[in-house]
């Protein structure tokens, strides 16, 4: 059940355990509000993610993907249940060890891109690390900036560069610290479908030569279809778990939850 | 549309509380100015009505020259008799009122240094306006008796000893009564009453009087006989009725302190012109915000007018509101403005606290007219919003021709304000005030240039400010820099604020320590001798026999006094002071600046009808030396004086001119000595020397100290320093103010960069780390102020100090204190960042990620 690897520290090397898994929700349930008013965006879910691997979470309006991922994240906490990431249990820690484990251990990459406007492109990249008060190991640097194509665009300010560049440093920005789990919220969800595929490739990438651990949650089949898994929500509970298949599959799979 | 501007204002309250505050500040010293400076002439007023209370006619020596000391002529009693055959003269008596000093037995002071300490003599019934309300009146030459207030201040009562010092040694006289006069507070001054015999010798006017105070008798109105005293009586005195006297005493203490509500109401006026950036500043970003919601508001239909009117709405009621409060705040501010007198010890007289309409009308004028005045740029603004806005978002438009005509406006002020402040000073011999007046509104000028140039100096400033940041704090600095060049005109306007308080800052600052140094440099320059004698409060005359005294102190070798008299002299405009030497004596203990004339530079030959003038005098005036000179003086005659010589007088020690003491004696009528400078025999042991002299002033003349050169500056610098004490208080209300203007601008910049705060929290950046981040962006926007204020205080000061190296002015620039004056602004900065820094570290990972 539990990764029995002792918590690690400083920068998080993801631990190389072939079945290992680094994100463990356990009957988790989300409330929001009380009494007549309250919903419940999330009902009692339990759910693994295992190293190396990439998951897309798929689910209608209101299913409770975002706020799950929200949680997984330590975002936002759960009404009731328990989150392990990493070995560390989660629910528990203050604002402080959250924040910490945050910078450490998880990327993240936002719908919106959220690139810092008065940084460079390159400064933006490297931000966590900054935050951190820690200097870039130059050689994953370079190989980042390679891999994500921005060369030529270091010095650029997020307005000079278009959305999918943006969004591509913001992917390079969430794995520049080699966290135990990337999360990303939508991470296509405004850009051209161009774009979307570069973002997608690079999420890709991240998990199949980097040894990172995506968790996406997305609208867009065709994204889906990038992961290995798929898990889709209805009305806060999980409702399959399977590999994603075709863009047309996955497409069907939604009719059905609608 | 009012509904709406009522609504949104409430849905920011607390940044329509932070810009209310803006006005309150300055409405208050507004207000606090008007009721502390009414009190005060109320209660000098019900103190010289209540004083006369009884008496019908007043005679008193006339006063060709008022002087600004209040010191009055005293006059024969030989008028006595004249005036009680007077027919209608129910009673007359001859009465003294003469400043002084009183001392408990351990040689404590009674009553406050700056204050007067009053010596009278008793009045019989019917014109006695002291209330005895414990004891008895002195009734022999060994009592006296006090004021209430003070005793009890003092820790006096019947029964104790206290010590009597006017013009002659002093005397301990046992107090037998506590009095009070009406229901008036005298502040820090005291009344002692002796009888009229003691009084007159105390004082030295033994055979004079200061007032002769008349009751009329049954059926005879004051004015009548008013009349008929005035055909007696030689025309050397003048007779009033006891409402005139009172009236005039109080006009004239009015026009003493109009100075005190003029400069009080500047910094008045100060405060609210930075409350009018910080007002200005803080609508143009919300309105900057608010344009979907105006290009809402257009899309349903609004005209432009209506957006407008509600804007202006919005200000209206912050207005309103602020100047509402800044009134009522006003009362806390007259008491701590006359706290904050009584702290550099002038307490002033009191009574309950006065509240003309005047200073309601105008208190709530003022608060509402500088807020619609400073919200009209941005409410303007509001109105070119586009319907387009409502769909996306568009950056309101600057257009080209704005920014030009902005430029052009700022160099014009910036030129505008340089003139008006040369003009002022070219012309600051002739009418002081005028030029005043001329280089304060240059000044302003300056700084709105400034101000609106400043956007422009954001950037390298920033760079300045935020390079040891950036170096220390690495990311967190670099950030704080970066967002405070996001917005050149936000962020200049808002140091722009604080930029004005210590541009006045620095100036003072600056002048100050030019004061300072060249009172000192005047003092090594001049005084020959080691030691000085003057009065404790560093002003009032001391005894003439205090020199006597001192001459016979073994080991003091001269002695020689400086006396100063205000007079009139043809041919120049104002009461220009002139000073007296007695030519024998003076070398010894003077050095003179000569400049031109007498041949052989000493005062040694200067006659009775000669005069030595200073050369700034004579140059403004356009004396020179052969010109005879007239003048008018406190006896009413007006001698000439020939010009023999002019000197250069560094730091007003010898004011116009000088003539001799046996001439200012006889034609200008002052016979008391200012202060006495002593030369010690050779060899002598100062340090002893000053310890007897000491010990001899202490038990014979108690309002004098004795200071060596050292102490001398000292002394002078104290009282700089409490006057810059006072002036710095006063100066922190507008800097107060800036500080909202800092914290507000931070609180909107933060409303808008909410999303930027998530991310950056998401990413791991820790509460500590943002707060941090804001803080440093308050700090870097307010070095901004603070350096661009000291380099204008700094222009200010040494524009301002060109003629006055000519009285000696030696500007210094006090590096260390103007440095710490940065240090300040930015621990000011830290302050101001409190309150946003915790909001945004408070925020709501989640939430702030999903803001729009």
């Amino acid at each position: 059940m539990t990764d029995p690897a002792p918590q690690q520290a400083e920068v998080a090397q993801p631990q190389a355990a072939a079945d290992g898994t680094i994100v463990q929700a356990r009957e988790v349930s989300r409330r929001f509000g009380e009494g007549d008013a309250a919903v419940d965006a999330l009902t009692d879910v339990s759910v693994e993610f295992q190293r190396h691997r990439f998951t897309a979470i798929m689910g209608p309006s209101g299913s409770g993907k975002s706020t799950l991922m929200h949680i997984l994240a330590g975002l936002d906490r759960p009404t009731g249940g328990t989150v392990l990431v990493d070995g560390t249990e989660i629910t528990t820690l203050d604002d402080a060890e959250l924040t910490e484990l945050r910078r450490d251990k998880l990327g993240f990459v936002f719908q919106f891109f959220n690139l810092l406007p008065v940084l460079t492109a390159e400064e933006n990249l490297i931000l966590p690390l900054s935050i951190a008060g820690r200097k870039p190991d130059q050689a994953w640097l370079e190989q980042l900036i390679k891999t994500v194509g921005l060369e030529d665009r270091r010095t650029h300010r997020p307005s000079e560069l278009s959305g999918g560049q943006q969004q591509r440093v913001a992917v390079a920005r969430a794995l520049v610290s080699k966290p135990a789990v990337v999360f990303a919220d939508e991470p296509t969800g405004n850009l051209d479908s161009k774009a979307s595929e570069d973002v997608l490739k690079l999420l890709r990438q991240a998990v199949d030569e980097f040894d990172q651990t995506v968790v996406m949650v997305t609208h867009d089949p065709e994204a889906a279809t990038y992961a290995d898994r798929l898990l889709t929500l209805r009305d806060g509970r999980i409702v399959s778990d399977d590999k994603p298949g075709t863009v047309d599959e996955v497409i069907e799979l939604m009719k059905q939850l609608d | 549309m009012t509904s709406l501007a009522v609504k949104s204002l409430w849905a920011r309250k607390r940044r329509a509380f932070t810009t209310t505050l803006a006005v309150v500040i300055g409405v208050s010293l507004v207000a606090g100015t008007y009721m502390f400076t009414d009190t005060i002439n109320q209660a000098f007023s019900d103190i010289f009505h209540d004083s006369l209370k009884g008496t019908s006619v007043v005679v008193t020596a006339r006063q060709p020259v008022t002087q600004e000391s209040g010191e009055v002529n005293s006059f024969s009693d030989r008028i006595l008799p004249t005036v009680r055959k007077v027919p209608g003269v129910r009673l007359a008596s001859g009465t003294i009122f003469t400043p002084g000093g009183l001392f408990k037995q351990n040689g404590d002071a009674i009553g406050s240094q700056f204050s007067p300490k009053f010596i009278s003599s008793h009045l019989p019934d019917g014109l006695e306006s002291l209330t005895y309300i414990d004891g008895h009146p002195p009734v022999n030459a060994h009592q006296v008796s006090l004021d209430k207030g003070s005793a009890g201040d003092a820790g006096v009562s019947i029964g104790d000893s206290i010590r009597v010092a006017g013009q002659t040694r002093a005397k301990t006289y046992r107090v037998v009564g506590l009095t009070q006069l009406g229901n008036t507070a005298f502040g820090g001054a005291a009344i002692a009453q002796l009888t009229l015999p003691e009084a007159q010798f105390v004082t030295d006017k033994v055979g004079k009087f200061d007032q002769i105070s008349v009751a009329a008798a049954k059926g005879v109105t004051p004015t009548e006989l008013r009349a008929r005293v005035e055909k007696a009586v030689p025309p050397n005195v003048r007779v009033e009725t006891a409402q005139q006297n009172a009236d005039r005493a109080t006009n004239d203490i009015k026009n003493n302190l109009s100075f005190l509500s003029i400069i009080l109401l500047v910094f008045a006026g100060v405060a609210l012109i930075v409350g009018a950036f910080v007002i200005f500043n803080t609508f143009s970003i919300t309105i900057a915000q608010r344009v979907r919601e105006f290009g809402l508001l257009r899309t349903l239909g609004a005209s432009r007018r209506q957006v407008l009117g509600s804007v202006f709405a919005e200000s209206l009621l912050i207005g309103v509101i602020g100047a509402a409060l800044g009134l009522l705040a006003g009362f806390g501010m007259a008491k701590a403005i006359k706290a904050l007198f009584k702290a550099i010890g002038a307490d002033l007289p009191s009574t309950a606290l006065v509240v003309q309409n005047r200073t309601i009308v105008v208190s709530l004028l003022i608060g509402i007219l500088v807020t619609l005045v400073s919200s009209l740029m941005p409410a303007l603004r509001s109105t070119r919003v586009p319907p387009m806005a409502a769909l996306s978002d568009i950056e309101l438009p600057r257009t080209r021709t704005r920014s030009i005509v902005l430029n052009a406006l700022a160099v014009l002020l910036c030129l505008v304000g340089l003139v008006l402040v040369l003009a002022g000073l070219l012309s600051s011999s002739k009418d002081a005030g005028k030029s005043a007046e001329s280089m304060g509104l240059g000044a302003i000028a300056v700084l709105f240039g400034v101000s609106l140039w400043s956007p422009r100096l954001v950037k390298p400033l920033s760079a300045v400010a935020g390079w040891p940041i950036e170096r220390l704090r690495g990311l967190a600095g670099r950030l704080a820099r970066e967002n405070a060049e996001r917005n050149p005109a936000r962020t200049a306007a808002t140091a722009a604020a604080l930029m004005i308080g210590l541009a006045l800052v620095a100036f003072v600052t600056i002048f100050a320590a030019g004061i300072k140094g060249s009172i000192s440099s005047a003092i090594d320059k001049n005084f020959q001798g080691q030691l000085v004698i003057q009065n404790s409060d560093g002003f009032s005359p001391i005894p003439a026999a205090a020199a006597k005294a001192a001459g016979k102190v073994p080991g003091v070798d001269t002695v020689s006094s400086l006396r100063y008299t205000e007079v009139k002299i043809n041919g120049s405009g104002g009461k220009p002071k002139v000073s007296a030497l007695d030519p024998s004596t003076a070398p010894k203990v003077l050095s003179l600046d000569w400049q031109d004339g007498t041949s052989n530079k000493t005062l040694t030959g200067l006659r009775n009808n000669q005069m030595i003038i200073d050369q700034a005098f004579a140059d403004n005036n356009g004396f020179s030396v052969g010109d005879p000179l007239q003048m008018l003086g406190q006896t009413g005659k007006t001698p000439f004086f020939k010009i023999v010589g002019t000197v250069k007088d560094n730091a007003d020690l010898l004011g116009a001119g000088i003539v001799t003491q046996q001439a200012m004696g006889r034609e200008l009528g002052n016979k008391d000595d200012s202060i006495d400078l002593l030369k010690l025999a050779p060899g002598a042991n100062a340090n002893q020397i000053q310890d007897r002299l000491k010990a001899v002033m202490e038990k014979l003349f108690p309002t004098t100290s004795v200071l060596n050169q050292e102490q001398l500056k000292k002394n002078q610098e104290d009282q700089v320093n409490k006057l810059l004490g006072l002036i710095y208080a006063l100066l922190s209300l507008a800097v107060i103010v800036s500080l909202f203007g800092i914290a507000n601008t931070l609180s909107l910049s933060i409303h808008e960069r909410t999303r930027e705060l998530g991310m950056l929290r998401a990413v791991g950046m820790s509460r500590r780390q943002v707060r941090r981040l804001i803080r440093y962006e308050s700090v870097i926007t307010a070095l901004i102020g603070a350096v661009l204020g000291l380099i204008l205080g700094c222009i200010f000061a040494a524009l301002i100090s060109q003629p006055l190296k000519d009285q000696g002015f030696g500007l210094t620039f006090p590096v260390a204190q103007l440095i710490v004056l940065l240090v300040l602004a930015a621990l000011a900065g830290v302050l101001a960042a409190i309150g946003p820094a915790r909001r945004a570290a408070r925020l709501d990972v989640l939430e702030a990620l999903a803001y729009e």
